[in-house]
């Protein structure tokens, strides 16, 4: 059974911002792209770097990682552009009462 | 028994003897001369955003391009320079050079259309004539810019494209778009960022699906000017099925200060496509050449990178495959010659991300009077590529005490079910080998020749035959009066 846990409310998180938050171990980078909001692990899967610190392209729905420019779709997790090779966990995002949650587990 | 003269068959054969006092004809005859400077215009020295912007609007370029480029220069400038792989690289003076130097309006289609000293300087370099006698296409880059570009008709009636970068982006937008730093982003590394902003030239190839390229397409590199920056961008993309072989071969002229050569190559080997990729690198010792090359291998495709580096001061470059497709098949073939006051930092790197997939990395390295040569490779099997099998043989010859050689393999398997062998040697050229080839009456630096010669044939003999020959000179010149 999965938990949600609460981000922030949806004011606190306008289009083109992306924050981090925690839960357990996991560090989980959550993204306003042009108003929809997606949520994926906040970790380069080429060398484990933080990616809430990239650019956010909210046109393409991609976040490019800082370190070595692997370009992460936010939908799907997936890189689209090398060295990463490997996706990274996508998490399902909830809107109610205004404010933003995510499904982990 | 003399190599053939490949570009002059008629041409009477020549004595051993004949053939080496060719060879003494050192670099500084054969590739070392320069022309006089007659350019269309040639940058200041150092790099502003207002060199990256007139790079941008001499070339006509849609909007995206010109965004990419000035991001990559934030990039560049943001990144320290890095503190690994060779002191030599604390002496690259990115102030001290010359980022854009164009020779010509636009590449031609036929020599008579390249401007006159330059086809001159491309005769002496034997490329016209090579073309005429055993290639598909020809690409000749001069500076900043491609002069020369031509591709056989049969080829082009096929599909296939093999035009300068500078073209493909014109005609081709949709295509180099699409693939565009998919393989090497430009924040990959400073110098990836580095020719992401000032990119030239360079060769774009696109082979549609299932058309096999049986002769070489060829693109030769000349540097010219003193304190130049050459930053070619190469994209081949090889449809399903398809075949092609490039080659590429370089050299400048010899200054007192230094040059530097920053190439991007970026191969796309679509499922069942094979791409071979063969560098002959003979720059002058005054160039540095830290090169970015990657590729990414789809379900049962190949990509070959055969890699001789004899030229430059200091090279450093890690040709990669990342098999990203079942049963893909990643080959790396390394040969890095090290002569005096010359760091040769090769290798290369296989990264296994599906299952059943093979490679092999064979590299030789050489070092003779105080050179130095390293290997450095990574190997990764990546989770859930089961059934991977990989071999990876380094092996190092050392002509004299003063040279120097190192091996930074690094081997990381994240999965139970595969295979993977690594062996790695260094040797001396013994006393007891050239005892035994001197007492049957081979003199001491023909024997120190056939036992480097022995050293390197699993490679050579990979090359095409003409590139071979022309190898086997080059090596033969590095080795004059190397015993003694």
């Amino acid at each position: 059974m999965p938990e949600v846990i609460q981000v922030c409310p949806i004011q606190e998180l306008s289009p083109g911002e992306m924050r981090v938050v925690e839960w357990d171990d996991l560090e989980i980078g959550v993204f306003n792209c042009a108003g929809t909001v997606y949520a994926i692990e906040d970790r380069c899967s080429h060398d484990n770097g933080t990616l809430v610190e990239g650019e956010l392209d909210q046109q393409a729905c991609t976040i490019e990682c800082p370190r070595h420019g692997s370009l992460f779709d936010l939908k799907t997790g997936k890189p689209l552009t090398l060295p990463a090779y490997v996706p990274v966990d996508t998490f399902p995002v909830i809107i109610e009462d205004e404010t933003i949650k995510l499904e982990v587990e | 028994m003399a190599a053939p003269d490949i570009l002059n068959p008629q041409a009477p054969a020549l004595t051993e003897n004949e053939e080496l006092a060719l060879i003494n004809a050192d670099y500084e005859q054969r590739y070392g001369f320069h022309d006089a400077e007659n350019y269309l215009y040639k940058a200041p020295k150092g790099l502003t955003r207002e060199i990256v912007e007139k790079i941008s609007e001499f070339k006509s370029e849609p909007r995206w391009m010109r965004d990419f480029r000035l991001k990559a220069l934030e990039h560049f400038l943001a990144r320290p320079q890095p503190t690994w792989g060779s002191p030599l690289l604390a002496e690259v003076d990115y102030d001290n050079i010359h980022y854009f130097v164009r020779a010509s309006e636009k590449p031609g289609r036929s020599w008579d259309d390249v401007p006159e000293d330059v086809k001159r300087t491309f005769d002496r370099l034997g490329i016209p004539e090579a073309e005429r006698k055993f290639l598909s296409g020809v690409g000749a880059q001069y500076e900043s810019e491609v002069v020369y570009h031509q591709i056989r008709e049969d080829l082009e009636k096929q599909g296939v494209v093999f035009m300068d970068m500078d073209s493909g982006l014109r005609e081709h937008e949709d295509i180099v778009r699409e693939y565009w730093a998919t393989v090497i982003p430009p924040n990959d590394n400073k110098l990836a960022a580095l020719n992401s902003a000032v990119w030239s030239g360079g060769s774009f190839v696109y082979v549609p699906a299932g058309v096999h390229v049986e002769m070489p397409l060829q693109a030769y590199f000349r540097i010219n000017t003193e304190n130049m920056g050459q930053f070619e961008r190469t994209l081949i993309v090889a449809e399903p099925g398809s075949y092609v072989h490039y080659v590429e071969g370089c050299t400048a002229p010899t200054y007192s200060s230094s040059s530097l050569h920053s190439a991007v190559v970026e191969l796309i080997a679509r499922p069942g496509a094979r791409i071979r990729y063969t560098t002959v690198q003979n720059w002058s010792t005054n160039v540095f050449n830290l090169v970015t090359k990657r590729a990414v291998a789809h379900e049962d495709a190949t990509v070959e990178w055969v890699d001789c580096n004899l030229g430059s001061r200091l090279t450093m470059k890690y040709p990669s495959v990342y098999l990203l497709g079942e049963r893909a098949h990643g080959e790396i073939l390394s040969i890095a010659f090290a002569g005096k006051g010359q760091h040769q930092d090769a290798g290369g790197k296989i990264i296994h991300a599906a299952p059943d997939t093979s490679s092999n990395i064979f590299a030789k390295s050489i070092s003779k009077d105080g050179g130095r040569g390293s290997y450095r490779g990574l190997l990764e099997i990546a989770k859930g590529a089961h059934g991977a099998r990989s071999k990876v043989v380094c092996d190092a010859l050392l002509l004299d005490e003063h040279s120097r050689s190192d091996t930074y393999p690094t081997i990381r398997i994240s999965e139970d079910d595969v295979n993977v062998g690594h062996e790695a040697t260094v040797s001396k050229v013994g006393e007891d080998q050239l005892f035994y080839l001197m007492s049957h009456g081979i003199p001491e630096d023909e024997a120190s020749k056939l036992i480097v010669n022995g050293f390197i044939e699993p490679i050579t003999k990979e090359l095409p035959m003409e590139y071979a020959v022309e190898m086997n000179r080059l090596i033969e010149l590095q080795m004059e009066g190397s015993i003694g």
